[in-house]
């Protein structure tokens, strides 16, 4: 597989976990949280990078991990 | 030494290891597990510093301190990931990546990015990057841990909130099953 090949296949990988948070995310607790953690949770579930999603949240990324258990979002690895 | 005998552990896999029933799984697999300075001071919670204090107390994870080698070749490692259209890593994973490639220990990850690094970077080639998937995987294959193999993985997910890609977790139960 050459570079672009490996590039397209990760993107297709991004995509499909992408979809699976957006689908399985419960957006009625999203949507109530405070803007801050509303704005890192719709930041996580489009890019599943917990780091900087809770740098946003002003948390640790074990105090993210279980806001996203709240939300229900999952962790796709 | 061999690359079976030292890991070492990110952040992600910590944290949700940490919450597994079965997680002393990992130091069957492996002499000792390295954990970055770096990585430590990312962790907070109660239950995952317990289970890495008598972990360290027992010699199973070993403190890694980044050396200025290391910690070269890691920041290289975060500027490189950062030049293609995929998800980038930072520091804590690049110095995995970085000790994997140096020191022919095996990174265990569960960030994505560290995944993507490991395959597209060509600095990177012949490092072993193993997820939760494969470290579990490898402990059924060698009956280190024993039960229907649907079932361990289920636990593992009820237990972490992880969830693993179903095409992965697929290919890996038919290889279990001896389906392939």
């Amino acid at each position: 597989m050459n570079l672009e090949e490996k590039i397209e296949r990760w993107r297709e990988l991004e995509e499909e976990a992408r979809e699976m948070r957006r689908k399985e995310a419960d957006w009625d607790f999203i949507e109530s949280q405070p803007p801050r953690l509303r704005a890192a949770l719709k930041f996580y579930v489009e890019t599943g990078d917990i780091r900087l999603a809770s740098r946003i949240a002003d948390m640790s990324i074990e105090e993210f991990r279980e806001l996203l258990r709240s939300a229900r979002i999952p962790v796709i690895v | 030494m061999s690359a079976e005998a030292f890991a070492i552990a990110d952040t992600c896999f910590l944290i949700d290891w940490a919450s597994w029933r079965q997680r002393d799984l990992l130091f069957k697999l492996f002499k000792t597990v390295f954990v970055p300075e770096s990585v430590i001071k990312e962790i907070r919670s109660e239950r995952t510093f317990e289970w890495i204090a008598s972990s360290l107390a027992s010699g199973s994870l070993s403190l890694f301190t980044e050396t200025p080698d290391i910690l070269s070749l890691a920041r290289d490692l975060v500027e490189r990931s950062k030049l293609f259209p995929i998800r980038g890593i930072d520091l804590p994973e690049a110095i995995c990546l970085a000790a994997g490639k140096m020191r022919n220990y095996t990174v265990i990850t569960e960030n994505r990015g560290a995944l993507m690094a490991a395959d597209i970077l060509e600095e990177l080639s012949g490092v072993r990057v193993w997820r939760s998937l494969e470290l579990i995987t490898e402990g059924l294959r060698r009956e280190l841990i024993r039960g229907d193999p649907l079932k361990v993985f289920e636990e593992y997910e009820r237990d972490t909130g992880h969830r693993f890609p179903r095409r992965d977790l697929e290919v890996v139960l038919r290889e279990l099953r001896g389906e392939d």
